[in-house]
């Protein structure tokens, strides 16, 4: 009897699911069903008819190891890579540069008039803080410590004021530098430069929603909104936002030099990251911290190269075995709605983000949801941006809801259960920001789709 | 008399190994910090003197698998790699540390092998004289690497294998040479510690600059 590809490639799948289960590390898993798969393949090709497990296992063992051993170089040897280290640094280092303040302090002098006016502040604020930081967790635990404070004191209740950190917290997924969007674009093997693009328009509309809906909220109920701020003038605004030149000097460069093509990803993320370097060198950032920052920076990449090359031999094993085609063929063949497809992949990302963290989940869904996306004629690279939004719902919502639990760690004053009552309408914003995305892909699309440089 | 756990040869070769580990995580950070400076000096370059440096592209295809594999064992002893703890972190005692021991047995398994094969891959650079496309740097360097990583992680999850042991006969036993993962809890704590860490002169300025109450 003859061992078909696809049979491998589903028990292959199976055996993934119980190793992730069981918690095994997502990396190895993945390598060691991948390596195993690609063995078994390769054997079964070979030996054909015989059918003997072990004759497959014989003959596939050599050619497979040696296919499987130069993935962690070939794979990882890529320019477009690096760029993921310059932007986890970025992060790390923007800590200590202290440009959350400004932000805040700049968004305060804008915003802080309209109903709800600090909690709308707030939201442009992580808006703005996103733009020099790919993580929301990190985010959520600065603004926690510095807007939250200030909500309260002007009588914002606690969940709300919580809930609206957590939230505004999700928006450095999306808006430039974002390390998610680039490991997407990785592994479906689309442009760097245009999924970075692709994120900045969603990211500020994604933060419009959120201030609307903060109004909205506050015109329901007026108790939600904490005192007035002081008056301020025209004069103070303009000069207020002096205070933000390093977070608009690091937008200039990212943005701009992607999006014009005079710098790769890579060397717009390391002049990004130097600038930031200098401005926490000037703001005080000691040996230690910068040591600790470098550490853990280095931790990070280190991570996220390692579930890189993990996942991608079990990649090659799902190629060998043809999977992602057969199940590609196997839905669109239904004749059904494309957009209910859509539906279910979207309610399934909300259902794993309940278990996973956002990389794992991604990486090993992917290499099996995106041929099917194509296939269905959506745009690899809206999808990308759909995808990440979903994660950032599930960064918001119970039972892992990293975020909540970054503010309640920060504020361990403020009880758990309230910031999840805090954050149902954040949720319920993300849903219908999600919506439009699907309606009008051209928000997303339009953007990268005329950027200079490609 | 009984000895304390931390005396223990054991919890002393988990220590120094991790001393390796952290000195190794280092020079990845070295690497991470070179390849932003390498990147900033080629804009310089290109852009003020029109003359780009040579092979830089190169370079930085070949830092990132460096990067990823000095650094590889040290995220592994912090638990620090992407994995699903929802059934783990419902376990307790004795259980837990079978399906730990089970998750590493595995990933003993699959280092072991990726040794073997990355060190053909690494034989066949070093023979054939393989080198990068346009500066023509030669690969073996970051593919011995590639194979010295797998090797130290292969001892870290060795240590690990021993210390699982050690935890399936005496559950109640002080956890030693076993990464202990962190529960969502613990991430945010750390987050947190971070930002008080950063942001601490931050808000009192805060409360000077942007208050009028």
């Amino acid at each position: 009897m003859m061992i078909e590809p696809i049979t491998v490639g589903l028990i292959g799948i199976g055996v993934l699911a119980v190793l992730v289960v069981i918690g095994m590390q997502v990396a190895y898993a993945g390598a060691l069903v991948g390596l195993m798969g690609i063995v078994v393949t390769i054997g079964a090709r070979r030996v054909r008819d015989t059918g003997d497990f072990w004759d497959i296992l014989d003959k596939g063992w050599q050619p497979g190891l040696l296919n499987a051993g130069t993935i962690p170089f070939s794979e990882l040897a890529h320019y477009s890579l690096s760029v993921l280290p310059m932007f986890i640094l970025i992060g790390y280092m923007a800590f200590h540069a202290r440009l959350t303040q400004g932000a805040f302090y700049c968004m305060r002098m804008w915003f802080g008039h309209l109903p709800g006016g600090l909690a709308i502040a707030t939201v442009f604020a992580t808006a703005a803080f996103a733009a020099v930081s790919g993580a929301s967790t990190a985010t959520a635990a600065v603004f926690s410590r510095i807007a939250i404070p200030e909500m309260l004191r002007y009588g914002y209740p606690a969940g709300f004021s919580a809930g609206v950190v957590a939230a505004g917290g999700t928006l450095a997924s999306l808006i430039p530098p974002s390390g998610i969007l680039v490991i997407y674009a990785i592994i479906v093997e689309e442009s760097v430069g245009k999924l970075l693009m692709a994120g900045f328009i969603p990211g500020i509309i994604s933060a419009i929603i959120y201030a609307g809906s903060i109004m909205v909220r506050v015109k329901l109920n007026p108790a939600l909104a904490g005192d007035p701020i002081g008056k301020v003038t025209m004069g103070e605004r303009v000069a207020s936002l002096g205070q933000m030149w390093g977070i608009l000097f690091v937008v200039a460069i990212i943005m701009g030099g992607v999006y014009s093509g005079i710098m790769t990803p890579t060397e717009s993320g390391a002049i990004g990251a130097f600038v930031v370097f200098m401005l926490a060198l000037k703001n005080g950032m000691n040996k230690s911290q910068f040591l600790a920052g470098l550490a853990e920076s280095a931790k990070t990449a280190v991570m996220i190269i390692t579930i890189i090359w993990g996942i991608l031999i079990l990649v090659r094993f799902l190629g060998f075995s043809d999977l992602p085609n057969v199940i590609k063929d196997q839905i669109t063949s239904l004749g059904w709605n494309r957009y209910w497809i859509l539906l279910i992949i979207l309610l399934m990302y909300a259902v794993l983000g309940m278990f996973m963290d956002a990389i794992g989940m991604l990486l090993l869904t992917l290499p099996l949801v995106q041929p099917l996306v194509i296939a269905l004629g959506f745009d690899p690279i809206w999808f990308g941006i759909i995808v990440v939004k979903m994660v950032e719902i599930c960064l918001i919502t119970p039972p892992i809801g990293l975020n909540c639990f970054v503010v309640a760690g920060v504020r361990p004053d403020i009880p758990l259960g309230s910031i999840f009552k805090g954050i149902w309408w954040f949720f319920i914003c993300d849903v219908l920001t999600v919506a439009l995305f699907v309606a009008f892909p051209n928000i997303v699309l339009w953007l990268p789709n005329n950027m200079l440089g490609k | 008399m009984v000895m304390p756990v931390s005396d223990t040869p054991f919890a002393a070769l988990d220590r120094g190994y991790h001393a390796i580990e952290k000195a190794l995580n280092y020079v990845a950070a070295a690497f991470l910090f070179s390849l932003m400076l390498l990147a900033c000096a080629e804009v310089f370059m290109r852009k003020f003197f029109n003359s780009p440096i040579h092979g830089q592209a190169d370079l930085v295809e070949i830092m990132i698998p460096t990067m990823g594999f000095f650094g590889l064992a040290y995220c592994q002893r912090l638990a620090g790699h992407v994995r699903m703890e929802l059934l783990i972190h419902r376990l307790k005692g004795r259980a837990l540390w079978i399906f730990e021991f089970c998750g590493n047995f595995a990933t003993i398994l699959i280092v072991t092998v990726m040794i073997f094969g990355t060190s053909q891959n690494f034989w066949n650079a070093w023979t054939l004289g393989d080198s990068s496309m346009d500066a023509e740097i030669p690969v073996w360097p970051p593919k011995l690497i590639i194979v010295l990583g797998f090797c130290l992680l292969l001892g870290r999850c060795l240590i690990a294998f021993v210390g699982y042991v050690r935890l399936i006969r005496h559950p109640d036993a002080e956890p030693i040479g076993v990464p202990i993962s962190p529960t969502v809890a613990d991430v945010a704590e750390s987050e947190a510690e971070v930002a008080r860490d950063a942001i601490q002169d931050e808000i009192d300025e805060t409360r000077i600059k942007g208050s009028d109450k």
